[in-house]
């Protein structure tokens, strides 16, 4: 199936001088300007409370810029995915599934269908009755992920969604969800602390600074899609990793002396 | 997972399991009364009758028994309900604004700090010597930890839920339905256990105050009748037919707790 029948072209996202000041004072954001390529994958990647997790709320619109604006096109759908799997323990897997298309007014007739579609995908096909709390730390994750590709968004955000699960696991939602990303065709951004997660999932690595954050650099990332398993191993993976890491130590070691 | 243990065990071994504790205790406590009244107190069965002694008065008033049981039943039933309802629904109202519970919440407290038994005479006054006055009782007496679990509830909400339904445009009514009070229940059936045998200890409190002297009337009612009359194992029966009900209220509420939270909470799972 092609992007377009799963639900079109990601969406263009453009943050033009977007700060965050929150009311206690706190300036969690400076100005940020990012534009996103319809259908690029991009991630952030930061210090603790650099206001990444912030910028996401921005573009998700549950948080208002102090300044600057979010440029979204009109009527995409936007997801958002959690570290936390975030699902309603009394629902059965489908019924999770299936939450956020009913929450925007569709009709069980077509949310239905879509969510055991998404299940599918996921691989989680034959859990559809039972409960969250029967699911693995990963297999959680994966509800999460079909219940927000279930909406078939334009836009896809995710916050460290991979933070919480072990490594071996990691790896494994890693790929699958490079390759639910080239099937679905949305527009990713995805938070993490993680350098080799950015690298490996991204075209493009965004690298920020500490509170207020700011984006220090933006690094290209070269490798052709699909991207093997075996790629964390290259040589090249490991140097542009290094760069990356290299860009957010130099900007560490300055802030150490000053 | 864990409960693989309970599965692989008929439900009826399973039940006895839990319940021979229970028995084994009531057996022992039963056998040390009758010690106590057939040595200590031999012959003073106005300060303790002996088990055989209750139970001979229990038979012997039956019908007026189970008709105080019945009456009691129907007036506490009646305070819980309206606990039930006018307290979740307070509770949902307060927990829409940090004003509304400002102003309200205090108010809420004061109705369980005073003490109903010196507040009882009052509403005897106002609503009359009948079941009505019984019933605000024990309404009064099961509101407070409705009120206060239910808002804890309410009010302890994943945060990350709460974005997820403003991000996919959710209205309050919706966020309410399918969000807030779902994630309440646990809370709410904690209340609701604790309120069980409270409306009870309200309505017998409340026939005190209503029925001293009158041969009808709840088992509140007939205490105070038995106790005039030194007729101590009769008050002994009395005094475990009330017991036994609130016991019973507790355990239906558990039950329909049980039932509806089995499928995802810790604390029943597996039940």
């Amino acid at each position: 199936m092609s992007a377009e029948e799963r639900g079109g072209r990601g969406a263009a996202v453009t943050l033009r001088g977007v700060s965050k000041r929150f009311d206690s004072g706190l300036q969690a954001l400076g100005a940020v300007d990012l534009a996103l390529r319809p259908g690029e994958f991009v991630s952030i990647v930061g210090p603790s409370g650099c206001g990444k997790s912030t910028l996401l709320r921005v573009m998700a619109g549950l948080v208002a810029p102090s300044t600057g604006r979010c440029e979204r096109p009109a009527g995409i759908e936007t997801a958002f995915v959690f570290q936390e799997a975030a699902l309603l323990p009394w629902r059965t897997v489908e019924r999770n599934a299936q939450l956020l298309m009913e929450l925007e007014g569709h009709e069980p007739e077509s949310y239905r269908p879509r969510a055991a579609e998404a299940l599918k995908l996921v691989g989680l096909a034959g859990f559809e009755k039972s409960y969250p709390h029967q699911l693995s730390g990963g297999m959680r994750m994966r509800l999460s992920l079909a219940r927000a590709l279930a909406l078939r968004p334009g836009l896809l955000l995710l916050d460290e969604p991979l933070a919480a699960v072990d490594e071996l696991t990691r790896d494994v939602l890693q790929e699958e969800l490079s390759s639910l990303w080239r099937q679905a065709g949305f527009t990713g951004v995805l938070v993490t602390h993680n350098v080799h997660e950015a690298v490996y999932l991204s075209n493009r690595v965004v690298v920020m600074s500490p509170r207020p954050g700011r984006i220090l650099d933006v690094i290209d990332v070269p490798f052709a899609f699909p991207r093997a398993p075996e790629l964390r191993a290259s040589a090249d993976f490991a140097a542009l990793a290094g760069q990356v890491t290299a860009v957010l130590r130099a900007r560490h070691h300055a802030e150490a002396v000053a | 997972m864990t409960r693989s243990v309970s599965a692989s065990s008929s439900p009826a071994v399973a039940f006895a399991r839990n319940a021979a504790p229970v028995v084994v205790v009531a057996l022992l406590a039963i056998g040390f009364w009758w010690l106590l009244s057939a040595t200590v107190y031999q012959g003073k069965g106005y300060l303790l009758p002996s088990p055989q002694e209750v139970a001979a008065a229990t038979a012997e008033n039956a019908a007026v028994l189970a008709g105080a049981t019945l009456s009691t039943l129907k007036e506490a039933l009646l305070g819980y309900a309206l606990a039930i309802v006018i307290g979740i629904a307070g509770a949902a109202v307060l927990a829409q604004s940090r004003l509304l519970e400002r102003s309200l919440y205090p108010y809420a407290v004061l109705l369980q700090t005073v003490p109903v038994v010196a507040i009882a005479p009052l509403i005897v006054l106002w609503f009359g010597y009948n079941e009505l006055s019984v019933v605000i009782v024990s309404f009064i007496m099961s509101l407070f930890p409705i009120v206060n679990n239910t808002m804890l509830g309410l009010r302890s909400t994943s945060r990350n839920l709460s974005e997820l339904f403003a991000l996919h445009r959710a209205n309050a009514l919706v966020s309410f339905w399918k969000l807030r009070l779902p994630g309440a229940l646990p809370h709410i059936f904690a209340g609701l256990r604790i309120s069980a045998g409270l409306s009870v200890i309200g309505a017998i409190v409340g026939e005190f105050i209503i029925g001293s002297g009158n041969a009808e009337g709840g088992l509140g009612v007939q205490i105070v009748f038995a106790q005039g009359r030194m007729y101590t194992a009769l008050l002994f029966a009395e005094v475990i037919a009330a017991t036994l009900l609130g016991f019973l209220f507790f355990l239906v509420v558990s039950a329909i707790g049980r039932l509806l939270l089995r499928h995802w909470h810790e604390s029943a799972l597996g039940s």
